[in-house]
């Protein structure tokens, strides 16, 4: 029996599948009919994952830049030159960008290479935006940084909400997962300023104005307080800090509420009621780099919490990782201000702790992060280590430039290579052992499968070799030995190994410790005897209006032609052909309207418009859809290089991603 | 028709295995999931596992099949051609009946028309089939719908029938036969046919109470999908639902789409590779120039329903496309596997409640 378990890697579901693995390649895969998360089901990329694993587009060795050209070197020369580099400077213009992608091991070990070998805390995430946010709200309101649901339990829901996400495209199976609760009677609200497939597939969609998602939910909320909707019993036996969010919610006025978000009084009257009516709820939202602010979060939280839905089976407020182990990233404490288990730099017991472990003394003035340092014009950042990499490119190639030495560490070639001046090689994620950590904290071991090829180091091993270069003995045997480091540092993570994991199909969701060893499938207020606190709220909205001189909003989203700036599709064939067909047609990215925009406008189908904000203008050729309503606009991610072209000179719209909302007027070309 | 003591039945296998390479259904061990995998050893062969996850279509039709490497050096060198596929002697033992109408339906398709696959037919050729009768249904079959179960009719070399203490043996081939003489298997009696009989039709009774996730009345489908009385808003209804992933396709014992790309493999050389494909992607009908005959996932969702229960696609299978056996369902990320899409178009299921 050739027939191997495994994880898929795309994105945060975390979906089982087995592998048939001969020799160096991967044969085939097919979804593994019992794992608890995905049950016998796999997306249009999980499917094809033989097809990455298997692409010749790899590093094969390591290189340094000389000249402007890249020659090829020994693992100890590139080593040297790296550490040699870095020891050099000061050790705040030293920065590394962690990967989502890496194992846990490997996070670990990035990050106590940042802290202890090259005394840093200048070590983040892509996207710290959006992840951390909503681990904010959720740790300071429950104590556990991660989602509060878990995923196993979306059928034992009654009520589902989705905001702003296009779950069916980032997260398919958890979006199936909804989907077939719907099927057996759950009602699904969808809150989009897109028509989206949830949106087709719900029990109600509200086709919000864009930029409006927070209003709505405050909307909904604002019912709730009205109608007599509110959980008294569990808000008063299980929460703190209702009566602060109540007023905040009672200033705000229903006819401002109607008419920015587009939604009518009695709309949000009947999701209200839905959502009071049913025992047992849940909200889904995105999160990583394209995620919601922490204010929208912090309101989503507060509406389920006083209507009862956290902390209990079948309920949560639940954010999804669209890379899958942007949950893990953080768990190992790859953030300027984190430890592992998201223990503060500012907690001076833990910081004693892994003092002691580690037979150093920590910084504990918190770094910052890469994606500031870039930003920053005062040029800071000397030197950059970014492991396997694929966003956010075109908006830092200026940034990059300036720094005088980047490294690139990852298993295939991408665009970041032209940037750095010295490019690490690391095997395949199944050439060793790792784990992951999904979206529901489940930790998944996936076993080595086949030899590295090219005799390429496996992450810890090259990590090991640069602390070891550097003047720290690391004395690891394998990956397993580095989850024994993480299990005794981080209280989370206290009974994990990979003994155990090995042992349990589908994975254990932590916290897994003393009181929880077979871990934990969610958040338990009542068995924790805990209590939850309502999110501190802004209480300002600020919806963008379309006005005289620019009448159409522009949003920026993701659509099935697009993931993560497609660079791992891009190496594969079948995922390719779909995640390119759009670009094929619009190879200069496009600009969706309704129907009666482009009416308005008189124009068609991929004719080209000039679309003018006030920050910069973009030509671009046209789609017409019914999935945007009038007077809403949207062009999809995978234009970022155009969009970030336009708004050169705006960070501070590009920096809110997704969330941008840009008043707009189309001329005809 | 022989009879085997249930204890001894493996020794059919491992007599096949000095001429062929053995292919079986065998359990996974830490997941309790069924494969139908090449074996080192016959006793990895578990002939009482239930239906494989997935059918036994890669072994004739691999899920990634390098077909053919070239190599040009560019100018006037030569181009190097070398085609990649030979035959090998397979035996598959423990073959499920609608495992077997779906190889039938692959045969149908790469080899009984105008144009014959090599590939396919160098993978398929010397091939020993022994069948196993599903004595009861499993909890997504609906064989009995598709009139493709629950024992195989004809197509195998042997089939097998557990009858309790013993395996019914029939022949279907002179090779089957004279592999049964050759092992001077017991001959079977008549009574034991009518064990056989009975315990089929025990098993179609079963369907009732077993297949609790599939029901499908598909001749009354193919009706109206072929009469066009399948209305346009079910469609829609089904189309919203595909999640575009491809596994209905990829876990079809009939379904025969592929892709074919060349991939550089450096130094002047490229491998020719044949993928699976599935017509729920929107890439699969687009056209050079970007014109797509079925860009809304509805119409390419309709394109399946009617490629497998359609009269005139049945005339090319001989049958309908769909052999029950319910994988479809299991695999859908939305809820349109066959025998759901079958309720719908019967039920004329077009709409989702309010709130």
């Amino acid at each position: 029996m050739k027939q191997q378990p495994g994880v898929c890697t795309f994105c945060g579901t975390g979906c089982g599948h087995f592998m048939k693995v001969t020799g160096t390649a991967v044969e085939r895969v097919f979804p593994s009919q019992n794992h608890p998360v995905s049950r016998g089901r796999l997306c249009v990329r999980g499917w094809n994952i033989h097809e990455l694993l298997n692409t010749a587009q790899t590093i094969n060795r390591p290189l340094i830049k000389k000249n402007g050209q890249f020659a090829e070197a020994t693992y100890d020369e590139a080593i040297a030159l790296l550490v040699d580099t870095l020891k050099a400077l000061p050790t705040a213009a030293i920065g590394f960008l962690a990967s989502p992608r890496s194992t846990n091991e490997e996070q670990f070990l990035l990050m106590k290479l940042a802290r202890a070998v090259f005394k840093t805390n200048n070590i983040s995430l892509a996207s710290d935006a959006g992840h951390r946010g909503c681990l904010n709200v959720l740790s300071a309101g429950t104590g556990m940084a991660g989602m509060t649901g878990s995923l196993e339990e979306i059928c034992k829901a009654e009520f589902l909400l989705v905001a702003g996400s296009d779950i069916t495209k980032q997260n398919p199976i958890v979006g199936s997962e909804i989907h077939q609760a719907a099927q057996t009677g759950a009602k699904i609200v969808t809150i989009d300023s897109r028509r989206t497939q949830i949106a087709k597939l719900s029990n109600s969609f509200l086709q919000i104005t864009p930029g409006a998602l927070k209003l709505a939910v405050a909307g909904i909320a604002k019912c709730v307080v009205q109608d007599g909707l509110v959980d008294s019993d569990f808000v008063r036996t299980s929460t703190r800090g209702f009566e602060e969010f109540s007023s905040s919610l009672t200033q705000l006025p229903a006819q401002e509420i109607t008419a920015k978000t587009g939604i009518s009084s009695e709309e949000f009257k009947q999701v209200a009621h839905a959502l009071a009516r049913a025992k047992t709820a849940m909200a889904f939202f995105s999160s990583g780099i394209s995620g919601l602010d922490e204010d929208t979060i912090s309101y989503i939280f507060n509406l389920f919490a006083m209507t009862g839905n956290i902390g209990k089976e079948g309920c949560g407020v639940n954010p999804i990782t669209g890379i899958n182990n942007l949950q893990g990233g953080y768990d190992m404490g790859c953030a300027p201000d984190l430890l592992s288990g998201f223990q503060s730099l500012s907690d001076q017991a833990a910081v004693k702790k892994f003092n002691a472990a580690w037979g150093v003394e920590l910084n504990i003035t918190p770094g910052i992060s890469v994606s500031e340092l870039l930003a920053e014009s005062a040029g800071q950042l000397k030197a950059l280590v970014v492991i396997d990499h694929d966003e956010g490119l075109v908006r830092d190639v200026a940034a990059l430039q300036k720094v005088d030495f980047v490294v690139y560490i990852s298993t295939y070639k991408n665009k970041y290579m032209d940037y750095a001046h010295l490019v690490l090689p690391v095997a395949r994620y199944i050439a060793e052992d790792g784990t992951f950590t999904n979206t529901d904290r489940r930790v998944q071991l996936s076993a080595k499968k086949l030899e590295p090829q090219n005799n390429v180091l496996p992450g810890w091993k090259l990590y090991a070799r640069i602390a070891d270069k550097a003047g720290s003995k690391w004395s690891y045997a394998g990956p397993a030995d580095v989850m024994d480091e993480i299990a005794r540092l981080t209280p989370t993570y206290a009974k994990l190994s990979h003994k155990k994991l090995a042992a349990t199909f589908g994975g254990v969701q932590w916290p897994c410790d003393e009181k929880n060893p077979d871990g934990t499938r969610r958040l338990d207020i009542k068995a924790a005897g805990s209590s939850i606190s309502f999110a501190k709220v802004t209480g300002t909205f600020t919806v963008p209006a379309a006005g005289k001189d620019f009448p159409y909003l522009l949003m920026i989203g993701k659509a099935q032609d697009f993931w993560h700036q497609n660079n791992l599709m891009r190496k594969t064939f079948i995922p390719m052909r779909e995640y390119n067909a759009t670009l094929l047609d619009y190879p200069g990215g496009y600009v969706e309207i309704a129907p009666d925009t482009a009416k308005a406008l008189q124009v068609r189908n991929q004719w080209q418009v000039k679309v003018v904000s006030p920050y910069g203008e973009m030509l671009l050729a046209v789609k017409i859809s019914d999935e945007v309503k009038p007077h809403a606009a949207y062009v999809p991610y995978f234009a970022r290089d155009i969009i970030a072209k336009a708004l050169t000179g705006h960070p501070e719209i590009l920096k809110q991603g997704e969330d941008a909302t840009i008043p707009i007027r189309i001329e005809k070309v | 028709m022989y009879l085997i003591k249930k204890t001894d039945i493996l020794q059919i296998a491992k007599a096949l295995s000095t001429e062929y390479q053995v292919y079986g259904p065998v359990i996974e061990p830490g997941s309790g999931q069924t494969f139908f995998e090449k074996v080192d050893d016959v006793s990895e062969i578990n002939l009482s596992a239930p239906i494989p996850a997935a059918p036994p279509k890669h072994i004739v039709f691999p899920q990634a099949d390098r077909i053919l490497s070239y190599r040009y050096a560019g100018g006037n060198a030569p181009v190097e051609m070398k085609p990649d596929f030979k035959e090998t002697p397979k035996a598959l033992f423990g073959l499920r009946s609608c495992d077997l109408t779906g190889l039938q339906c692959l045969d149908r398709f790469f080899l009984g028309q105008e144009f014959v696959d090599e590939v396919y037919r160098s993978l398929r050729k010397k091939m020993f089939i022994v069948t196993n009768t599903c004595v009861t249904p499993f909890k997504y079959c609906f064989c009995v719908c598709t009139d493709s179960g629950p024992a195989a009719e004809e197509g195998y070399d042997l089939n097998l029938t557990d009858i309790g203490d013993n395996f019914l043996i029939e022949a279907g081939s002179a090779k089957g036969k004279a592999l049964c003489e050759k092992l001077q298997l017991a001959t079977a009696a008549n009574k034991d046919l009518a064990e056989k009989n009975r315990l089929v039709d025990k098993s179609i009774t079963l369907f009732e109470s077993f297949s609790t996730e599939s029901k499908a009345w598909v001749s009354r489908v193919m009706n109206r999908i072929t009469t066009g009385f399948a209305k346009e808003e079910v469609w829609e209804y089904v189309g919203d639902q595909c999640f575009e992933c491809g596994a209905c396709s990829f876990v079809c014992p009939s379904c025969s789409c592929f892709n074919v790309v060349d991939t550089a493999t450096g130094d002047c050389s490229c491998d020719r590779l044949r993928t699976w494909d599935s017509c729920s992607y929107e890439g699969y009908s687009r056209m050079a120039g970007g014109h797509n005959p079925r860009k809304p996932v509805e119409d390419r969702r309709n394109k399946r329903f009617f490629c497998k229960l359609s009269y005139s696609q049945s005339k090319k299978y001989l049958r309908p496309g769909c052999v029950g056996c319910g994988r479809c369902n299991w695999v859908c990320p939305g809820d349109i596997g066959m025998p759901n899409v079958v309720k719908y178009i019967r039920r004329e299921t077009t709409s989702r409640d309010q709130l």
